[in-house]
């Protein structure tokens, strides 16, 4: 009893260094001999465990004519491997009390299951024989094609602003093929994708050595090590893959382009400048600055143009929008914002107002009061979001297949805190100018005329 | 040669490892480890208010939630989507903090605090870290209580909402779920899920106020607290202090609506320009408190829970005619409704609606196989298991448990319920709330697509999706 006491008190302390107020989640990493990386997070308060692999690979590999593959092949990893039948890794997880699912990320692939804790060895034995011995065949290939098709019409061709969003805002915010094409694809080079496409991309990046394993929750640590070295630790290595040359030509001059949106009814659009490099003192001023901006309830772009001038109705943006942070991108990535607007304003006059936001942070900077309160709507927002076991591994996995260390995410904490306003005017001054700005605007338009009725 | 070097290693371990483990089955998990949830204590201020407290201390956060039982079942007839304003409008200013200030001291603590209106409760919601709890409380005390509703904030927001409902309705899912919900409740509150185009202009301080008056009163909350709680009577006394002031007021008479007859309906809302058919086919089913419910929960799940459901292996993995395909079990306190929800390519809109069709019949028409059954109630428990991981979710339950009247012991008996369902039970509950013939089918889609190849499967009502500069 007392020791649970004992536990309960630590993992506490841990999470939330009182003395400094830093967010914090423990790990211990190590290597296997084929060069996967595994990180272990224990704590035990609640019997759920969560497994997360990572792979080095995203939607920014893809090859000319073959856009939207990293996603199509995400789909193949659930179609069944030597050892489990097509259909039964969904059956194998629900049926155990599980849930699960993979997503596509411009620079990563990840997977994860959430089970009770008893069913850590069943995870690993998923996990691992789809990393070993994925089945890839034709008739899986087809129906996946489907699937991935109708999730395009589902979540972007059937909904306002997101066509805009996918396919047509990277080919502002970069000029490198890598990173401006349809992360989604396009439905004439999804249906060109091979077998021997999927055969080739499969050898090449889901390879132990491309992929870290994260593990949360309750477990003890001597088992979990011995299951992940059992499940995978004969599983060979493949040579390192030879990454794309991502760089972007030094970017000056900016660009604005409208496009007519049938599905939106309220005018939309995104701004956005080239961000500098990761870790980088303008990097971190600029997430603060972004923080000021739009985080909280009190923030500037709420109180001021929600608000103040009434003419937003509402906003997101973050280093890596439209992805859902900083660690969705290696270098070169972006930051980025969308607004949808009142439509009795102009999209200049938003964009105008914005870009006076920004301006008056990097001609006046920001009290220290302010500074702080943002601080702490991001330490609490952390806070809540680590609670649960899912969360904390996907934290640990990406920094560390982003960075190659999962105490990025600490650091990136302190270092962030630690910004002043002095740098976030610099940061600002040099960095989100007009002239280097792109902008999208989305205007509302009728719908196409379909084959006769109205 | 580095390679090399790696694969001889790794084939020496896989042949320590082939003796442990046999690869071509799933391994045999440990036994369970039992989890029990933190003691729910309840205790009553002398105005009525009741106080629930969990003392849930795995990390330092506290979760509160201060309920109002009411919601938008109670907004007037001719004023639909008040409740949700009002309580939107919460936060928006009080007698001594304006929006402003309000939001600053909220950032500034590092907590989040919002007020919502459901079906059939009013929220005020938020969290923080354990030590300034005091803090929080005091905000949800002011917003409850002392609401002012100012003149330029609600002129602020009925702009914005009307904005908001002309977003709302570009969308396919909501135009499908609207309108289900519309055909299945009739004339029932629970017909409508916002405002309507007209009733916006309605929202003004008196009828925000109204309803502020009429259902935040003391007898009728309850507060929840979930988190690292200080000691009872520490926490007991700050709650008085804030709350103990508040004086009670009787609730108005209340006789809820008949729920009307589930039949057949067909109705197709047209979306020119739609690119796949949304489809929500359901009906009214059966509430938590009904001896229905936990078979019911079962029936759902192998119909349409997950991916391993009979709806996602067929209508996606089999036929690829849809990305997603699942069923939706809403049970609120008066009706429940279940519905089986996808999004169909154009081209084979009625094969697939036929298709889910099948499925809703076919659970009434055989018994489910016992393997699907056992899975189904893994799935089902452990889904519950993992709703409970943040403290967001037990305070949600609680909230749920208060506002339906669940038996005290609802949260510790779920699994056993669930557990001891039987087939028999499964077929009969999915003939009386899942077979079709009495089901409302929507489709929001082109109907200039649709209409023709629709017509095999009866005469839908076309109706049209409202659009931008209508309102």
């Amino acid at each position: 009893m007392k020791k649970t006491i004992l536990l309960l008190a630590s993992v506490t302390t841990a999470l939330f260094g009182a003395a400094s107020n830093d967010v914090h989640i423990p790990y211990e990493k190590y290597k296997l001999p084929n060069g996967m990386r595994v990180l272990l997070s224990k704590d035990t308060s609640v019997p759920v465990i969560a497994v997360y692999v990572i792979y080095d690979v995203g939607a920014r590999a893809e090859e000319k004519g073959r856009t939207g593959f990293a996603h199509l092949f995400e789909h193949m990893m659930f179609q069944g491997s030597a050892n489990v039948p097509k259909g039964e890794h969904f059956k194998n997880v629900e049926a155990n009390g599980g849930s699960m699912n993979g997503s596509t990320h411009p620079d990563f692939t990840d997977y994860f299951e959430t089970m009770p804790s008893n069913k850590l060895g069943l995870a690993l034995w998923l996990e691992s024989d789809r990393m070993r011995s994925l089945a890839i065949t034709a008739d899986n290939l087809k129906n996946q094609q489907e699937a991935v098709k109708q999730e395009r019409r589902l979540s972007f061709d059937n909904q306002p602003y997101a066509t805009a969003i996918v396919d047509k805002w990277p080919t502002l915010a970069f000029s490198n093929f890598q990173s401006s094409h349809s992360l989604i694809g396009s439905f004439e080079d999804l249906n060109a994708a091979a077998v021997e496409d999927v055969a080739k991309f499969f050898k090449t990046y889901y390879a132990p050595n491309n992929a870290v394993l994260v593990i949360a929750g309750d477990f003890q640590t001597a088992d979990a090590k011995k299951l992940v070295q059992q499940y995978f630790g004969d599983i060979p290595a493949q040579p390192q893959p030879k990454r794309p040359d991502m760089t972007e030509p030094e970017r000056t001059v900016g660009k604005t382009e409208t496009v007519k949106d049938p599905h939106a009814q309220v005018p939309g659009l995104i701004v956005g400048w080239p961000a500098p490099k990761r870790h980088s003192a303008d990097w971190y001023a600029l997430g603060m600055l972004d923080a000021l901006l739009t985080a909280g309830q009190s923030s500037r772009l709420q109180l001021n143009l929600v608000k103040g001038k009434q003419s937003v109705l509402q906003f997101e943006s973050n280093l890596g929008w439209p992805f859902a942070s900083a660690q969705d991108f290696k270098d070169p990535g972006l930051y980025a914002a969308f607004f949808v607007h009142k439509p009795n304003f102009t999209a200049q006059q938003i964009v105008d107002q914005y870009q006076e936001e920004i301006d008056r942070i990097a001609k006046d900077g920001v009290d220290v009061k302010e500074l702080e309160r943002v601080k702490s709507v991001l330490r609490f927002g952390k806070a809540n979001n680590l609670q649960s076991a899912i969360e904390r591994a996907k934290t640990l996995g990406i920094y560390e297949l982003i960075d190659g260390n999962p105490a990025m995410f600490e650091q990136d904490f302190t270092e962030g805190f630690k910004v002043t306003s002095t740098q976030i005017q610099a940061a600002a001054k040099k960095y989100l100018t007009a002239t280097r700005r792109d902008v999208l605007i989305i205007q509302p338009a009728p719908p196409a005329p379909a084959g006769g009725a109205k | 040669m580095k390679m090399k070097l790696i694969s001889l290693l790794c084939a020496t371990l896989s042949v320590c490892a082939a003796q442990t483990i046999d690869r071509t089955k799933p391994p045999v998990s440990p036994n369970a480890r039992p989890y029990k949830l933190p003691p729910v204590s309840e205790s009553k201020l002398p105005n009525g208010m009741t106080i629930m407290l969990a003392d849930d201390t795995r990390v330092p956060l506290v979760t509160v939630r201060l309920v109002f039982p009411g919601g938008n079942r109670r907004d007037p007839q001719d004023i639909p989507g008040l409740a949700a304003s009002m309580a939107s409008m919460l936060t928006q200013g009080t007698k001594t903090r304006s929006y402003q200030q309000l939001a600053e001291q909220l950032d500034g603590m590092g907590a989040s605090l919002s007020a919502a209106s459901g079906a059939d409760q009013v929220i005020i919601q938020g969290s923080v870290l354990s030590e300034k709890l005091p803090d929080l409380l005091e905000l949800v005390a002011d917003v409850a209580r002392n609401a002012t509703f100012p003149e330029n904030e609600l002129t602020l927001h009925k702009q914005n909402r009307k904005q908001k409902y002309v977003m709302d309705h570009a969308e396919p899912a909501f135009l499908a779920n609207e309108t289900f919900r519309k055909v299945t409740f009739q004339n029932h509150p629970y017909s409508h899920v916002g405002p309507s185009a007209e009733s916006i202009d309605k929202f003004t301080q008196k009828t925000l106020i109204g309803y502020r008056d009429t259902f935040l009163v003391p007898n009728n909350a309850t507060l929840i607290l979930v988190g690292s709680l200080p000691a009872k009577t520490t926490v007991q006394k700050s709650i008085t202090a804030l709350f103990g002031s508040w004086q009670q007021k009787a609730l108005p008479e209340y006789k809820p609506a008949a729920v009307p007859a589930a039949g057949r309906q067909l109705v197709l809302v047209n979306r020119p320009g739609s690119v796949q058919a949304d489809i929500e086919i359901g009906r009214t089913a059966a509430v938590r408190k009904d001896a229905d419910y936990f078979p019911e929960v079962v029936a759902s799940v192998v119909l349409g829970s997950g991916t391993n459901s009979r709806l996602f292996m067929d209508i996606r993995e089999k036929k690829g005619y849809a990305y997603d395909a699942h069923t939706e079990l809403t049970p609120l306190d008066e009706a429940a409704t279940m519905a089986a929800v996808t999004q169909i390519r154009n081209e084979v809109a009625s094969e697939g609606v036929a298709a889910v069709i099948d499925h809703l019949d076919r659970m009434g028409r055989e018994p489910v196989s016992s393997e699907e059954l056992r899975d189904a109630k893994n799935f089902a428990n452990g889904m519950f298991l993992m709703r409970l991981e943040p403290q967001a979710g037990l305070a949600d339950q609680l909230v749920t448990m208060k506002v339906q009247n669940l038996p005290k012991d609802y949260l510790e008996t779920y699994t056993t319920k669930v557990n001891s369902v039987e087939p028999e039970q499964i077929q009969r509950v999915a003939k009386k709330y899942i077979s079709s013939e009495n089901s409302t089918i929507v489709v929001v889609g082109d109907a200039a697509a649709l209409a023709k190849p629709l017509e095999k499967l009866g005469k839908f009502t076309v109706v049209q999706a409202p659009q931008a500069g209508q309102q």
